[in-house]
């Protein structure tokens, strides 16, 4: 299997995020690998992923899960070579998935050969490559993003005895876009994992890139203008690459970065995925419904990017304060469960292990518009570890079998980057991939019944959305529909089982048939349609006119 | 079969979609369609501001047709907006969870027994834990009343809230003299508003009425409230009183016609205390009731009731049912009574002793049916003419804390008298025809 030229083959993807490190290790030292990850290429090709969403894998003092980089061109040793990550790339292309790689433009590590040379002395040639200041009253009222760790945006540099810039941890400072030699820099750094043929980069932090006095220093024009000259240069000389937006922000502002298709071509939405959490535990679609109409068209280029859960905390940040609170009651009851502003827990735990509303959750996930991401490990149901701090809890080995750690490494348990679940709910022992291949019932075999469905009608990724609007609002429905394409989802959000009656008179003479079992269902008439459906139950039903 | 059937199939089509509910609030329309719209505005903010996450549905029990509807501009209002995507959000607060709306209409005419039924059917098909019922035409209604109704349900497990009012002192005459205390005396309950159009309930409750047979009853489809309150008082549910701030002018009932208001109250008393005769007839003291908030306030404001024609319609009317007195009073009450009427006004008092005797022979030949009950209630307006002349005289200076312990005495009255009622009331006596 080759790739297909498809310029806009985003918008058709299922994603699977993972770290390398987290996926399989195949020299035996703790750590995953990309030699490893190509031997497992197998694996989520058979799941149905079209595109890989690789962390970061770039040397770094790893002070921020590598997000504070220290060479843009390189991949971290413990992660394999330069080579490995060729032949991993070479490997995933030969098996129809692309790859989607981080690029941190915001900030470096202040490990970074740049900074190092930036702080070594005012005259430094790179010395402008940062943002530096004699004071740290610049830019006031600029909001702090990790409270948690930081008290300012400014931190004092002993070297050169000034203050630098930085929207995050204080060990990454900002990198200075004011300066052209900074764009032309990570211009080549993109270009240089593209010639290498990666398909698509995750801009991290990008709302951030500029700042100007009297601001917020975010979403700025400049910033934008950035934006759009990544996006004209790939346009140019790599069309189809797609570039992701990393901006934790509302829909209407987020927005913005699409521009009129000439910024991003796909951002997450960030506010839709505690909603579904919500939506589920309320047994009412009002917080869906309400977040998809506050949506803002988008150009046609582009899509948004849906996900359950990632490999940090279930964000908080787009909810009320009063949705907060009944996020962290009924999702995070136990402190140890959040953090910053969210929630340290994967998908199974937080269902407790309902397979009922995983399924219901994936079902939503991969119905509703958008590209959906599936986090690594959520396919089998993972749990996590709260204990282990930071965000790592979500980010422990992959669950290959039953053997020793888990399949992931042969290295002795204490090596291991982070030991692997083993409690008797969600240890190795009871959820592995090994085992869920064996019996068809499984998790993970329903995983892949699902995304085979997702991935054989366009409708689901290009489709339009139209509400149903039943008078049960314990039920969700809508409508997808593309070109000829048209797909009835209902969905029980309760856990009990409830009746519903569909207002379908714009589809009078169609025949429903079931998209899993393809079992035809009674023809919608003149009347309300009548289903019932079990806890948590949902249906996908393609519209044909017979 | 008709009983097993009363809801209708739209209303349990309406009901399916609901599904279980935490809080319910239900509210007929039947009296003030007009005013249902502000009403249920004031619910869904009542259950934004302070019920953000529970599960919630309003009930408006509404007309056909503008024959049975009984609101005065005539505006017929037979259901609420069922826009239920679009509830009326206020700033900075949204429920978490959507507020259900659903419409009832009345098969038959329209009255608040009806309404009060299938409230309480909808509440028992919806599992509500918590129940309050409000009225449309209430001017004053907030969404701290309806909170405060529905909150000790809710969140301190009581059975049935009662509301408190500030009163003018001369407001609520018949409640002051008669009403309460009676039924303070008799069945033990504290509950001092018992025909308030206000109330709260549990689903528990809610599920004991219902399944009572007393739903063909006149009395019960004319004023069911009393009866409720009662019936929670006496089968030990677990009852308090809220208070709820000023009490908004009476707006629906018989207004000014002193038979008709004597028939829909006293007459449901009398019927409580037949149909709850076995919680009440050898049962012991009063029990309070706890309350939340002041117990009652009471204001000063001029008043301009007629005293002289008051207590000239007591004396013509005394004297006109004199034949009919002497069928329903004991003979000595009876005595008593027409030797009063001959006292000049200025010196005329009703006292309490009297007037408690003259009740409980009221409800007991009620009980026996000696006349037709109907002319039995009938026979007693110009009496209670003459127990509030009394009382507006021997109150005209009062302070309220004079007139609480002055009610509190005629209460005392009631229970000390309370025998006699129970011997009359379990005398044979001879029906005259």
């Amino acid at each position: 299997m080759t790739l297909q030229r498809d310029n806009l083959w985003y918008k058709d993807a299922v994603i699977y995020q993972l770290h390398v490190r987290t996926f399989c290790d195949s020299n035996a030292d703790g750590i995953g690998d990309f030699a490893g990850l190509t031997q497992r290429l197998g694996y989520l090709q058979e799941l149905g992923i079209t595109a890989i969403w690789l962390l970061p894998f770039y040397p770094s003092p790893l002070r921020d899960d590598g997000y504070d980089i220290s060479d843009y061109t390189s991949v971290h040793s413990s992660y394999g070579s330069l080579e490995d990550f060729k032949a991993f790339l070479t490997a995933a292309h030969i098996r129809g998935m692309r790859v989607i790689i981080e690029m941190v433009l915001n900030h470096t590590s202040d490990q970074h050969p740049w900074f190092k040379e930036a702080r070594s002395s005012r005259e430094n040639p790179k010395r402008d490559w940062y943002v530096w200041s004699e004071t740290d009253n610049r830019y006031p009222g600029v909001p702090i993003v990790f409270v948690d760790a930081e008290t300012s945006n400014w931190a004092w540099d002993p070297i050169s005895k000034s203050y630098y810039w930085h929207r995050f941890f204080s060990h990454q400072p900002d990198l200075n876009y004011d300066n052209p030699a900074v764009f032309g820099t990570v211009w080549g750094v993109m270009k240089f994992w593209l010639d290498l043929g990666v398909d698509g980069f995750r801009l991290d932090a990008v709302p951030y890139l500029v700042e100007r006095e009297g601001t917020l220093c975010e979403n700025l024009p400049e910033t934008h203008a950035i934006v759009r000259e990544i996006r004209k240069r790939l346009d140019l000389a790599y069309p189809g690459t797609l570039l992701l937006a990393e901006a934790n922000q509302w829909p209407a502002d987020v927005r913005a970065y699409f521009g009129d298709g000439d910024e991003f071509q796909a951002a997450f939405h960030f506010p839709l995925m505690p909603r579904i959490f919500m939506a589920v535990k309320l047994e009412d679609r009002k917080p869906i419904i309400e977040i998809l109409e506050q949506t803002p068209e988008i150009p046609e280029s582009c899509q948004w990017f849906i996900f359950l859960r990632n490999h940090d905390e279930l964000t908080l940040e787009m909810v009320t304060d009063i949705e907060r609170d009944y996020m962290y009651d009924e999702y995070a009851m136990d402190k140890s469960m959040r953090i910053n502003r969210g929630i340290r827990r994967r998908l199974a735990p937080m269902m407790n292990n309902d397979r009922r509303r995983i399924e219901l959750l994936n079902g939503l996930l991969m119905s509703m518009p958008g590209t959906p991401i599936v986090y690594y490990g959520d396919e089998i149901g993972m749990g996590d570890n709260v204990y282990l701090g930071d965000r790592n809890g979500v980010r422990t080995p992959m669950q290959w079998n039953s053997a020793l750690n888990a399949g992931f490494s042969m290295a002795d348990p204490e090596r291991l980057y982070a030991p692997v679940i083993s409690n008797a709910v969600y240890g190795y022992q009871a959820v592995n991939v090994d085992s869920q291949e064996r019996f068809e019932h499984s998790l993970l075999c329903w995983m892949k019944s699902l995304i085979q469905v997702r991935n054989a009608f366009r409708v689901f990724s290009r489709g339009a959305l139209q509400f149903l609007n039943p008078s049960n609002h314990r039920v969700l429905a809508y409508i997808r529909q593309f070109g000829g394409e048209t797909v009835l989802v209902v969905n029980n959000l309760s856990s009990s089982a409830q009746a519903v009656e569909l207002d379908v008179q714009a589809y009078k003479g169609y025949v429903p048939i079931e998209m899993f079992g393809r079992n035809l269902f009674p023809r919608f008439g003149n009347v309300p349609y009548l289903l019932t459906l079990g806890p948590y139950q949902f249906y996908w039903f393609q519209l044909r006119r017979i | 079969m008709a009983d097993d059937t009363f809801l209708s199939d739209d209303l349990l089509r309406q009901l399916m979609s609901v599904g279980e509910v935490d809080l319910l609030v239900g509210i007929s329309s039947q009296f003030a369609p007009s005013t249902i719209g502000h009403a249920v505005q004031t619910i869904e903010q009542a259950f934004q501001q302070y019920f953000v996450r529970q599960r919630v549905v309003i009930v408006n029990m509404g007309c056909d047709d503008q024959e049975h509807s009984q609101d005065g501009d005539g505006v017929v209002a037979t259901s609420i907006d069922n826009s239920q995507e679009k509830n009326v959000r206020l700033p900075g607060i949204v429920s978490l969870r959507t507020i259900h709306q659903v419409s009832a209409k009345f098969s038959s005419p329209p009255s608040p027994g009806i309404a009060l039924r299938t409230i309480l059917a909808v509440a028992d098909l919806l599992r509500a834990r918590a129940v309050a019922v409000v009225s449309p035409a209430t001017s004053n209604l907030t969404p701290d009343s309806i909170a405060n109704l529905l909150r000790p349900i809710y969140q301190e497990k009581f059975d049935f809230v009662a509301p408190l009012f500030i009163r003018h002192k001369y407001q609520g005459l018949l409640v002051r003299n008669l009403l309460y205390p009676m039924s303070r005396a008799v069945f033990g309950c504290g509950i001092r508003e018992l025909y308030s159009d206000e109330r709260g309930f549990s689903g528990r409750l809610a599920g004991y009425c219902l399944n009572q047979e007393v739903w063909q009853e006149e009395a019960i489809r004319l004023r069911p409230e009393a009866w409720m309150a009662i019936s929670a008082f006496s089968s030990d549910f677990r009852c308090c009183q809220v208070f709820l701030g000023e009490k908004s002018p009476a707006t629906r009932g018989p207004g000014t016609d002193i038979v008709e208001v004597l028939r829909q109250t006293v007459g449901t008393l009398f019927w409580c205390l037949e149909n709850r005769e076995s919680s009440w007839l050898d049962g012991g003291k009063s029990q309070p009731v706890p309350t939340f908030g002041p117990s009652q306030e009471l204001t000063s404001e001029p008043t301009d009731l007629d005293r002289h024609r008051i207590f000239e319609m007591f004396r013509s009317g005394v004297t006109e049912l004199e034949p009919i007195l002497s069928s329903i009073l004991d003979p000595e009450t009876h005595s008593e009574i027409k030797s009063i009427v001959s006292i000049e006004e200025a010196k005329f008092r009703f006292k309490s002793e009297l007037w408690v005797r003259t009740l409980y022979d009221f409800a007991a030949s009620y009980h026996h049916a000696v006349i037709n009950r109907n002319h039995v209630i009938q026979a007693l307006a110009p009496l209670y003419r003459g127990m509030t002349h009394s009382f507006l005289a021997e109150h005209a200076n009062s302070s309220p804390a004079e007139m609480e312990a002055a009610n509190e005495m005629l209460c005392a009255e009631f229970e000390l008298q309370k025998p006699y009622l129970t011997e009359r009331w379990k005398a044979r006596v001879e029906v005259k025809s």
